[in-house]
């Protein structure tokens, strides 16, 4: 039980750092960025690439730096343009950019699924009363921590964080004094998308590389986001850890309807309280 | 003065955690009547007009509408009994032609004169357009049309000058005097331009900071120095 | 007597109701599609233009629920394959007649919609997408996953009895007969929209996606008309399903997948969503330009994601919005 309790906070961690990078995004702009699965997907592929003459964290480097740059080529060449047309027109670019992305890995990397190996020293298990874990799992689980941290620590203290944060509660909210709203959301949307690029690395030694291993991590994240209330950290984050162990729970005993679960969740999340778990605070 | 008022408010309160965006406040108006309510920014006007027509939550105090209880009502409710509206920022249904529009709220207001509402608001030689098609003034207008169609027993008008020039203000001032008078209607007037509203109020209220700073004849009001103080300034000293 | 405007009355204008001519073209469209099982077409371009026809049914379910309500559903494989898959999993399991299994399949499937409606109407705009995207993925995993039930990947063939409604059921199996069959439900689909976008509940819920506050203010519910527009919706894209399933005889995931759903949206939108038969043009062209690139590039994904991404750009009003204007040009009239 304790395995399974602690591969869902596994799996939990990866889907937290996939969804708050959303969140971060919607946060500022209002749009969900249906080219996240993309961009982690893309993150895992560069992180691989890399890997081979970086190594394992050269290529994790690497790929969170690629994926950030992309991230500002976005807010810069698509979501400025595009912030003053309705938000819907903006989530269908993202997501025509999500088909060209698919496409093009599918060119350089091939359809067939790639695998990549825990790299060194956590490629080890660890005796947790009388099971053997991989060290490679509690890593992932210490990673979501620190993001989790880092973020708060950075919503809570900086100038820019507390924009973020008014900007997420409150659409309008705004130019604040000393705030170069124009840089924050560069870097604001630059941060979501390296944090998906961060996942993407994180995730490759767990699950295999294939080019559909976005969209599968995007449509439970967003199941996160709605769940926790669009815009909402504090609520991504307990609904990431409820979902990461739900999903985990359902594949170990329901594997038949495990898919089902989540959206369960979700739905009964909604009846009960439409905005979700938190209502947009950090 | 008959016993039944038209609007009677009852201690309408809107709080925002410990913030009180509208304390305590009462009025009538009797029927026939056109109030002023006035104020600065964030003296409590909008809330005090949501908090009347059921938009948002968290509302004490009660609404009675010619003797009506309606504060439990929805905002659709309200509108069946003869409470309407319009708003400050212009709502109306961009992708819908004017006449469609006004002939739509017409369908839950006691009666069809929409094709009146349209002549009076110089509405009828545009009203085959696309709401979106015409210029600002008239998507006013629009709104206007969408709230005065069917004779509502309360009008509360938010605003309905905003970005008007003076002119046009003043225009629609006296317009609306003369069709309340024609009409019988009993307007509650939420409106910057003081112009207007001593061009066309019975009585005003003026609200200060949430709460009823105090109530009377225009020229009472204009004459307050309490008023003066809080709100029209050296102006109208 | 007093005037509220200052502004001199402007010309009367045209307004935006189809204009006769395209009408004419309609009606043209729809009777050449009539008479071309007769033309000696090549059998694959029949079949071709009949699996288009079905893409067509569910695009304008897509596009009818963009233009009537705002919602972009990223989520329709649902409706269209848990129709088909509604269809052959009562022909497998149940001893309902096959007449019976036909037509339930898209009524339970609009019966879900209208129920799921009630959940997806709880959120707003782009969570409105997410949402729909979640619940329709949920049903590909389902039936990837429960292999007992389905196959999984492996997909299931449907059992019918030689005769339903009368016919062979080969008459639903080959191309020339079942492109009757789909091009009229699709002339039946377009022509009913139509009607209904002109009737009370056509503006009511027009002015709801507008504005739906405002509706509440001039007294109107707004909860069952948009459930009722999902509902429809999802109508439209189930009988495209059970089409499809009656089709073909064999059901895979895919009818289910995320990527059917997003083809859907982006036919939809490439078409023209503030017509009724902008969906249905789009998801000709669409299908037929697939079918002709196929042989030049395999790269057809991305220029997908690239035309998507200029349409909702520099055309918003899509082919159709383009067709409506050229027409009008030709005419002479105003570009409206």
């Amino acid at each position: 039980m304790l395995i399974q309790i602690l591969n869902g906070l596994v799996y939990a961690g990866l889907l937290y750092i996939v969804s708050v990078g959303l969140v971060l995004i919607f946060g500022l702009r209002r749009v969900v960025n249906f080219a996240h699965g993309g961009f982690y997907m893309v993150g895992a592929y560069a992180g691989y690439t890399a890997a081979m003459v970086f190594g394992f964290w050269g290529g994790l480097i690497v790929a969170v730096l690629v994926l950030g740059l992309i991230g500002i080529l976005l807010d810069y060449v698509v979501f400025r343009p595009l912030q003053n047309a309705d938000h819907m027109v903006t989530v269908l670019v993202t997501f025509g950019i999500l088909l060209v992305f698919e496409d093009v890995v599918q060119m350089i990397w091939g359809a067939d699924t790639l695998s990549v190996l825990a790299p060194y020293p956590f490629d080890g298990t660890v005796q947790l009363g009388d099971i053997l874990f991989p060290v490679y799992r509690l890593l992932v689980i210490a990673v979501a921590i620190a993001v989790a941290l880092g973020l708060t620590l950075w919503l809570r203290f900086s100038r820019a964080g507390l924009y973020v944060r008014a900007s997420s509660v409150d659409a309008l909210t705004t130019g604040m004094q000393g705030v170069d709203t124009e840089k924050l959301s560069l870097s604001v949307v630059g941060l979501g998308t390296a944090l998906a690029g961060l996942s993407g690395v994180i995730a490759s030694p767990l699950l295999a590389l294939s080019p559909s291993m976005g969209s599968s991590i995007l449509i439970e994240s967003f199941i996160v986001v709605v769940t926790g209330g669009l815009g909402s950290f504090a609520g991504a984050f307990i609904a990431a850890l409820l979902i990461g162990q739900v999903h985990n729970l359902g594949i170990v005993y329901v594997p038949n309807v495990a898919s089902m679960l989540p959206l369960l969740l979700m739905v009964v999340v909604l009846i009960l309280k439409p905005t979700g778990f938190a209502r947009s605070y950090s | 003065m008959s016993d039944t008022y038209m609007l009677e408010a009852t201690g309408l309160t809107r709080r925002y955690g410990g913030f009180a965006a509208l304390n305590n406040v009462s009025f009538k108006l009797r029927q026939g009547e056109i109030r002023g309510l006035i104020g600065s920014n964030g003296a409590g006007k909008s809330t005090c007009m949501d908090v009347l027509t059921g938009r948002g939550r968290n509302q004490q105090g009660t609404v009675c509408l010619n003797g009506q209880d309606i504060s439990r009502l929805s905002e659709r409710e309200r509108r069946a009994v003869g409470l309407s509206r319009s708003f400050q920022k212009t709502n109306i249904f961009p992708e819908l032609g004017i006449r469609q529009q006004v002939q739509l709220a017409a369908r839950k207001a006691e009666f069809d004169n929409t094709e009146e509402v349209l002549a009076e608001l110089s509405l009828t030689a545009i009203a085959d357009r696309t709401a979106s098609d015409v210029s600002y003034g008239d998507q006013r207008r629009v709104d206007l049309a969408l709230a005065l169609v069917g004779k509502p027993k309360l009008l509360l008008l938010d605003e309905p000058a905003a970005g008007l020039t003076i002119e046009e203000s003043l225009a629609m001032a006296r317009h609306l005097r003369n069709l309340a008078e024609r009409w019988k209607l009993t307007i509650l007037l939420v409106e910057h331009d003081m112009e207007v509203i001593f061009a066309i109020c019975d009585r005003l209220t003026v609200l200060h900071l949430g709460e009823v700073l105090t109530e009377g004849l225009p020229d009472e009001v204009r004459a307050n120095p309490e008023v003066i103080r809080a709100y029209l300034g050296s102006t109208f000293a | 007597m007093s005037n509220l405007s200052m502004a001199a009355a402007a010309p009367k204008v045209r307004t935006s109701t189809t204009p006769p001519v395209l009408v004419v073209v309609g009606i043209a469209v729809a009777l050449v599609g009539f008479v071309l099982p007769w033309l000696g077409l090549p059998r694959n371009i029949l079949s071709l233009l009949t699996s288009a026809s079905m893409t067509a049914i569910l695009a304008t379910g897509v596009g009818f629920l963009v233009r009537q309500a705002g919602f972009s559903s990223f989520g329709h494989a649902a409706f269209y394959g848990g129709a088909a898959y509604l269809l052959v999993l009562m022909s497998v399991y149940t001893g309902l007649s096959g007449e019976a299994v036909v037509l339930l399949a898209p009524v339970i499937a609009t019966l879900a919609a209208f129920a799921l409606s009630f959940i997806l109407l709880r959120t707003q705009g782009v969570a409105f997408s997410m949402l729909s995207l979640a619940i329709a993925q949920a049903l590909f995993e389902l039936m990837m996953r429960w292999r007992d039930l389905a196959n999984g990947e492996d997909g299931l063939r449907m059992r019918l009895p030689r005769e339903i409604f009368g016919l062979k059921l080969s008459f639903f199996q080959k191309a020339d007969t079942m492109f009757l069959v789909s091009w009229s439900a699709l002339i039946i689909i377009i022509v009913g929209l139509v009607l209904l976008s002109r009737s009370h509940f056509g503006t009511l819920t027009l002015a709801i996606k507008n504005n739906e506050e405002r509706a509440r203010f001039i007294g109107f519910r707004t909860l069952m008309p948009r459930a009722a527009i999902i509902a429809l919706s999802g109508l439209i894209a189930s009988i495209g399903g059970t089409l499809f399933a009656l089709y073909n005889g064999y059901i895979t995931p895919g009818l289910l997948h995320w990527s059917l759903s997003g083809e859907a949206l982006i036919i939809a939108i490439i078409g023209g969503t503030r017509s009724v038969w902008g969906p249905a043009l789009g998801a000709f062209l669409f299908v037929i330009l697939r079918d002709f690139a196929g042989n030049y590039t395999t790269h057809w994904q991305s220029i997908v994601g690239l035309v998507l991404i200029a349409v909702v750009i520099l055309l918003p009003s899509g082919a159709s919005g383009a067709v409506s204007s050229l027409v009008n040009r030709i005419r002479g009239g105003r570009d409206v």
